[in-house]
């Protein structure tokens, strides 16, 4: 292997081991490779100017957008409406409360495009409620965090538009409606999971609302769900790109929350703005470091070496694939969503577009896989918060969890060797 | 942290939310001369983009103070001590390290080209200078900050906090 | 790391391999390395790999990368001499444009970025570009009017379609597709090739061969490399840039004559306009830089043969 590799590759991992911020750890080992063609000078201005050259994207404004509106409406009642309105069409099964949490938890990702926030905005929610009514703490915890992944892959999807950027921009209108069938198969085979467990562990009955309130639900929920309307379709369209959609959202948003609902005060906004802009930091920094990252990598040819050393070892895609797949599932483990899939996706989409893989149908498999990793200990932002809100430990739920990795898994090799999973609606609307 | 720091980021953190403030405005303010009087303003995407680059920089100073980067933190939370305060003064070192070399020297000598060759931005015609300058600037705060961390850890080693994800509140995605 | 006695150049540019351009730069490299018997290779980064234009220029005056492959127009924002070139009709046709270039003002132009260490090798050809619509066919600027023409995000793009009667609106390459589709646009301007290769083609019924601007692409290298060149070395690379132009100039005829070939078979009516009425339109905007070094400069051309 030639020394570039070798020195990005272990300086990388002993800055990560000392708990070193990743965008630093990516930064630092991208200037040591970088030291050995380029002099010191050029190679420190070359990082800094990637890492501004990385994160000025029209695209990416979506993402702060995204996070502000998902505030708005984590904090605004709006995630409430939603839940009541679940409630009024799944509730009243056997475990009907765990259908509604993962209905709730789908609809809170058709309008925001962050996991994290539907599990607080949701889990915040459903899970006391579910406590009280009999339910295991520890099943509902990791319900509720394995559903709030299904927000990732259903638009928007913050996620979606960083592997846009990473794979050197595949149409985020494309990659968004890509997210929809994969992310309502995760939903329905967890809903799925969960009527097999409400039987063994005899969840209780929910209540079946009359008609009339059921009605007065919805419609409480309609100004909700309308925005789904107003933004995926006005991209699905090509009315809006996706950052203007995202400002709409934090336009329509605001007005739901702030001025009809009147759920937020006018002096909460600038501490909401400034959460959102050190979220948005965080991410950014990564961004731009793993750009000037992935510089170095084309500079030194390593995508391309990658690439025919792993097709040299076999031409069989299906293995090819499941090597890919058990190494990302492994990286999840440790790594979150947004660094895995800034490092990864300059590696690997040369593999697969080699083995015949669109880098639609790849973008969802590696955003998907990565989600698995959101559930997974030693790291996983998701669980963490999770574990927060149902005021339990990672060990413990960890046993909950079991059933809904499987289900995570069976569909993650669904999506990974059936394309249609993933094409077929974008092919449908003429997106892709 | 010694005082002038926590002030220092107090006013990091009102500038940030101010930038972000307008930054929402800017792009509303587009979709609005796009979709309502459609006269799509020429200016504001690339303002909107310059908007960015300074929410992010300067946020992801504020961010550090914060401890708020995402970091993997396996081994280092085992550690307790002794052991815990000098791996917290080594990796502030290295991030001092990262903001003097990257951020405030290959910063500015990226500030200096601009202004020196005149790069002007396409659609404003603003010097680019203005724009990177975020970059050694950030720089300088990062290192007050990791000097602040340190001394802090050796001090009291209860103020040795190394995870860059205690936080576990609303992560990024 | 590398020996002393062989030296590479990396050359950077963001146009896919099959692209003419590429193809006379892959020649240019092939004649680099005969000439100098393999001490002096090219190595070529397609496609953006190393960044989009304006990144390449700034890498190349930081240092770190050696040469790249831009259009003129991002360079504007550097150079401002550069922006002659990027006014419409300052060439009365293509052999008076290609007299120009090769003249001793093509040659001040290319080295008129050296004071920011860029330094130009050649030009090559990006043909002349033209208006494409959805629905109104053009034949004079009056039918511009009222008409949403996509740009280039520059004041120079914005100014031109202005000068000719339509109201521009900046939109990304990338974006356009689904902007003319959705009638956010109802046109937009462009060379053949780029017009065919886009599939704009598909969405756009007209397109009127007025050929406004002729903005042509510009090989550059950081003068950080080029002066530590051997002039032995400097005079290989300088020789096989010039070779590369006119190996390129071939290759360019055909993709046009074959791009305007297809767009026909597939439904798009090429209407060949009197220029006469846009030349006078532009000839405003020619006005409108009295008193400036351009203008100077736009009369020297028009002089010329
Ligand atoms: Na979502
Ligand atoms: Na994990």
């Amino acid at each position: 292997m030639e020394i570039s590799v070798i020195i990005l590759t272990f300086s990388f991992i002993i800055l990560l081991a000392l708990n070193v911020p990743i965008a630093v750890s990516i930064a630092l080992s991208t200037i040591l490779t970088m030291l050995f063609t380029i002099n010191p000078v050029p190679a420190l201005t070359t990082v800094a100017q990637q890492m501004t050259s990385g994160i000025n994207r029209f695209a990416l404004i979506a993402i702060p957008f995204f996070i502000l509106s998902g505030q708005f409406m984590g904090r605004g009642g709006i995630a409430r409406r939603l839940i009541d309105f679940a409630k009024a069409v799944v509730g009243m099964f056997p475990g009907g409360l765990a259908y509604v949490n993962v209905l709730a938890c789908m609809l809170f990702g058709s309008l925001s495009g962050s996991a994290v926030a539907a599990t607080s905005a949701i889990g915040g929610f459903m899970v006391p409620v579910m406590n009280k009514e009999g339910y295991d703490k520890n099943f509902n915890t990791a319900l509720t965090v394995t559903a709030s992944t299904t927000g990732l892959l259903i638009p928007p999807s913050n996620v979606l538009i960083v592997y846009s950027l990473a794979s050197g921009g595949i149409s985020i209108a494309a990659l968004f409606v890509a997210g929809y069938l994969p992310g309502i198969l995760v939903g329905l085979g967890l809903m799925a999971a969960c009527s097999v467990i409400a039987v063994i562990k005899k969840f209780p009955v929910g209540n079946r609302e009359k008609f009339f309130t059921a009605l007065k639900k919805f419609c409480s929920a309609v100004p909700s769900l309308l925005l789904v309307i107003i933004v995926i379709g006005g991209i699905i369209t090509g009315i809006f790109t996706a950052t203007e959609a995202s400002a709409v959202a934090v336009i329509y948003s605001f007005i739901l929350s702030v001025l009809i609902y009147k759920e937020i005060r006018i002096p909460e906004i600038p501490r909401i703005l400034l959460k959102t802009a050190e979220t948005t930091a965080v991410v950014m920094l990564l961004i731009g470091t793993s750009r000037a990252m992935s510089w170095i990598l084309s500079y030194e040819n390593i995508p391309q070496n990658i690439s025919s050393g792993l097709t040299g070892i076999t031409n069989n895609r299906f293995i090819i694939l499941m090597m890919i797949n058990l190494m990302l599932l492994i990286v999840g483990t440790f790594m979150d969503i947004t660094p895995a899939v800034l490092i990864f996706t300059p590696i690997l989409l040369p593999v697969v577009t080699g083995l015949g893989m669109s880098p639609l149908h790849f973008g969802i498999m590696l955003v998907f896989n990565l989600c698995i990793g959101l559930c997974t200990p030693p790291v996983g932002s998701v669980l963490f918060v999770g574990c927060g809100i149902g005021q339990t430990t990672i060990t413990k739920v960890t046993k909950s969890l079991l059933p809904f990795y499987a289900v995570m898994v069976a569909a993650l090799m669904l999506i990974t060797y059936f394309s249609w999973f993933s094409e077929w609606l974008p092919k449908l609307l003429g997106l892709y | 942290m010694p005082n002038f720091i926590q002030k220092i980021n107090r006013i990091t953190g009102a500038l940030v939310s101010l930038l972000m403030g307008l930054m929402v405005l800017d792009v509303s303010w587009q979709v609005f001369t796009r979709f309502i009087i459609r006269k799509p303003s020429p200016f504001s995407e690339e303002v909107a983009g310059f908007f960015l680059i300074w929410v992010s920089i300067l946020g992801a100073a504020y961010a550090f103070y914060k401890k708020a980067h995402l970091g993997i933190d396996i081994l280092s939370s085992k550690l307790k001590g002794l052991k815990r305060q000098i791996l917290e003064v080594i990796v502030n070192l290295i991030i001092l390290g990262f903001a003097l070399f990257i951020m405030v020297a290959g910063g500015m000598k990226l500030v200096i080209l601009a202004f020196k060759l005149n790069q002007i931005s396409p659609a404003v015609g603003i010097p680019m200078g203005y724009v990177y300058s975020v970059i050694p600037v950030s720089g300088v705060l990062i290192i007050l900050y990791s000097i602040g961390f340190i001394t802090a850890s050796i001090k009291d080693k209860d103020k040795a906090i190394l995870s860059h994800r205690d936080k576990k509140d609303e992560l990024p995605l | 790391c590398q020996k002393k006695s062989h030296r590479i150049l990396k050359l950077a540019h963001v146009l896919d391999t099959s692209h003419p351009v590429h193809k006379a730069m892959a020649f240019m490299a092939e004649q680099v390395e005969e000439k100098s018997n393999g001490r002096l290779t090219i190595k070529i980064y397609p496609s953006g790999q190393l960044g989009q234009e304006r990144e390449l220029i700034e890498l190349l005056q930081i240092g770190s990368l050696a040469m790249a492959k831009v259009s003129t127009a991002p360079l504007e924002s550097f150079v401002p001499e550069i922006k002659i070139l990027g006014i419409p009709y300052v060439f009365r046709d293509d052999t008076h444009r290609w007299n120009v270039l090769k003249s001793d003002i093509g040659r001040s132009l290319l080295l008129s970025g050296e004071e920011c260490f860029l330094r130009g090798l050649c030009f090559y050809d990006a043909g002349s570009r033209s208006f494409y619509t959805k629905k109104i066919p053009i034949h004079s600027p009056k039918d511009l009017k009222g008409l949403k023409i996509r740009v280039m995000k520059s004041v120079t793009s914005v100014n031109m379609v202005k000068a000719l009667g339509g109201s521009p609106t900046p939109i990304s390459w990338g974006e356009l597709y689904t902007a003319l589709q959705q009638g956010v646009v109802d046109g937009a301007e462009n060379n053949p090739p780029s017009f065919f290769l886009s599939h704009h083609y598909e969405v756009c019924q007209f397109y009127t061969l007025d050929e406004h601007t002729s903005v042509p692409d510009i090989l550059l290298i950081s003068t950080a490399v080029w002066d530590h060149l051997t002039p032995q070395e400097r005079t290989w690379l300088q020789q096989a840039a010039d070779e590369s132009v006119d190996f390129q100039r071939k290759l360019w005829d055909k993709a046009c004559q074959e791009a305007l070939q297809e767009v026909k078979k597939a439904g798009v009516t090429i209407i060949y306009p009197d220029k006469a009425a846009f030349i006078r339109s532009a000839e405003k905007l020619h006005d409108s830089y009295r008193g400036t070094q351009i203008f100077e400069l736009i009369n020297k051309i028009k002089e010329m043969e």
